[in-house]
């Protein structure tokens, strides 16, 4: 798949991604703080879904445990600033390197490994780590670690709230991110990982180098999971192992899914899916009159059964997106 | 000498749920090419079934039954009312390699929250049906209690049957069949997807029979069994994935080695141990410790 006027695309990408900040900027100015937060939250869940769709959708690895490298992201952020005082953006860029590495790690014995022991590899990944924060004083145990952006900036105005400052960051973070992953995954590497994934003996008698690749996608991906993860403990304000559940890595996957896991403009797609539903079965909860344990259940109900329809009827992704 | 044996007892007692719960995953993986992550959801459903039948009758005995059987059904309708479809259905495409994945996920999630619809998010405590007081010999008390040699009799025998049926029956030969050679058994006359619905239902009971030992000892909450399933999990992987015997032993080995962790090391490192051992076993011996070696690709 030669792409010709590549150059022209690249602009015309770019200068969507510019529109779409600007707009989303814009909007942010005019709604109240509940739709400002949630913006703040589809914006961590872009990024986190992102990752999955560099690591699924094109280098055709798995992995149920990526909550758990947003939590080594989330942790080194937090401990970075804490600990070194380090400015927000550097605590980021922590983050990021934190959890590639760890991501590296992993890749090495994931690249050697086919889906269902991926799988099952990184979903052991997802139930035990965050819970190892509980035996390291130093990380916090239960009660976490705060972790403080500061204050937005004066200059932006008076009634500029922290909810507005969370999303301003969080959607730059989101929309840089996208622009980094959509110029990677139409690079060489992209091409690499897509020809290995739909034929690995064809990849390497071209000359790529599988193993490699793999663990690229890997650490690339782990990198993303972990300035996700720093991104949701800027908009908690803190991180504990509780912010990092196993339902957080399904979450992810299934954004992905629903977004059609090869299409990177799904990610936003996805993200409002899984902002809106728990919103979407809180009035429905409510509607119905239903008591705690209803609304505390329905959204992975819907999550879940949206998961498997989605799997089962449209594998390749809603048709709308579809190219 | 006193504290080693007394590690290696409670270590049999632990490995023997784990490898229930292998059993429970490799019988899967064997039909069907699956990794069944909803084993885990299928399990304490059921063994919720058996929670309601103890609280109304207060018999531990009459819970037991009940909950294999539910499990056995689960285990049956999963496979005819999901794996049947995606099997049909999502075979190509990006998504193919990990429709399986996604799919079990995906019903783990459900079944999970159907449970927490139906009885809440509350830790609830089982009745022991016997002391888990461990037996005293003269004047020292063992950790190990009548209660932890009830979960290896009973893994014991169930492992027994299941070898049994796999190797004296017709039915088991069937299983065999249809794991090895689909094709070649149904032109045997094998109705091969009646028997994978069968392993699927066997499957079910193993893992019924893992949730509602495992349980006395600890508590009942929606999410109680995950633990369980990454060690099954592991366990199954030790043992290669592909073997009854393999599921058995590897549920042993993990069980033993964490034991020891545990007593010797620390107990904050049972998770990061149990992790290490997954790496080391795939990434040093691949398909397993007991296993064939076309397991690792599919």
């Amino acid at each position: 798949m030669l792409r010709k006027n590549g150059g022209r695309n690249q602009l015309r990408a770019n200068l969507i991604f510019i529109a779409i900040g600007i707009v989303l900027f814009l909007v942010s100015n005019r709604v109240d703080e509940l739709r400002v937060y949630q913006g703040a939250t589809v914006a961590v869940y872009v990024v986190a879904i992102s990752s999955i769709i560099l690591l699924t959708g094109y280098s055709g690895q798995i992995s149920l445990g990526h909550g758990a490298l947003m939590a080594v992201g989330g942790y080194a952020a937090v401990l970075s600033r804490n600990d070194w005082h380090a400015p927000v953006w550097l605590s980021f860029v922590v983050a990021v390197l934190a959890a590639a590495l760890f991501g590296a790690i992993l890749g090495v014995a994931a690249g050697r490994l086919s889906g269902p022991y991926l799988a099952g590899t990184t979903l052991a990944l997802a139930v035990g780590l965050p819970s190892l924060a509980n035996q390291f004083s130093v990380l916090g145990g239960e009660q976490g670690l705060n972790y403080d952006v500061g204050q937005p900036p004066l200059s932006l105005g008076q009634d500029f709230t922290q909810y507005h400052w969370y999303f301003w960051i969080a959607g730059l973070a989101a929309l840089v991110m996208t622009w980094l992953v959509h110029n990677v995954l139409g690079s060489r590497y992209g091409r690499n990982w897509r020809a290995a994934r739909s034929n690995p003996t064809a990849a390497a008698l071209a000359g790529i180098h599988i193993g490699r690749s793999k663990i690229l996608a890997f650490t690339i991906s782990a990198g993303i999971a972990g300035l996700a993860g720093a991104l949701l403990a800027m908009t908690l304000s803190l991180v504990t192992p509780s912010a990092f559940p196993l339902a957080l890595s399904f979450a992810i996957v299934t954004g992905a899914v629903l977004a059609g896991v090869t299409l990177l403009t799904g990610s936003i797609v996805g993200a409002v899916v899984l902002v809106a539903i728990p919103e979407l079965t809180d009035a429905l909860a409510t509607h119905l009159g239903g008591s705690e344990r209803v609304t505390a259940n329905l959204p992975g109900l819907m999550m879940s059964a949206l998961l498997i329809v989605s799997v089962l009827f449209f594998p390749n992704g809603p048709r709308l997106f579809r190219r | 000498m006193e504290r080693f044996i007394n590690t290696i007892l409670i270590g049999i007692s632990g490995g023997s749920i784990y490898g229930l719960m292998a059993l429970a995953l490799v019988l899967v993986w064997r039909s069907t090419r699956v990794v069944n992550f909803a084993q885990a959801g299928q399990a304490i459903l059921s063994t919720y079934i058996g929670y309601v039948v103890i609280s109304h009758t207060n018999n531990y005995w009459l819970a037991f039954p009940v909950a294999v059987i539910s499990g056995a059904l689960i285990g049956a309708l999963v496979d005819i009312l999901l794996i049947r479809i995606m099997v049909k259905r999502a075979h190509q495409g990006p998504v193919a390699a990990i429709a399986p994945v996604i799919a079990t996920l995906g019903l783990l999630g459900l079944i999970r929250a159907v449970v927490g619809l139906i009885w809440g998010g509350d830790l609830r405590q089982f009745k022991l049906p016997v002391t888990n007081h461990g037996f005293t010999f003269g004047h020292t008390t063992i950790p190990f209690a009548p209660i932890n040699l009830l979960i290896v009799v009973i893994t014991f025998l169930v492992m027994l049957i299941f070898a049994l049926i796999f190797q004296r029956t017709n039915l088991g030969l069937a299983l065999r069949a249809s794991a090895y050679q689909p094709e070649i058994a149904r032109l045997s006359g094998i109705r091969v997807d009646l028997t994978r619905t069968i392993g699927w239902a066997f499957a079910g009971s193993a893992g019924a029979i893992a949730g509602i030992l495992v349980t006395p000892t600890n508590y009942l909450a929606p999410n109680s069994l995950d633990l369980l399933l990454v060690s099954g999990f592991v366990a199954a992987v030790i043992g290669g994935l592909e073997s009854l015997v393999g599921a058995a032993v590897g549920g042993l080995i993990l069980g033993i080695g964490l034991a020891f962790v545990l007593e010797y090391v620390s107990s904050s490192l049972a998770f990061p141990a149990a992790f290490m051992v997954l790496i080391a076993v795939l990434l040093v011996k691949p398909a397993g410790l007991i296993g064939s070696k076309r397991s690792r690709n599919a």
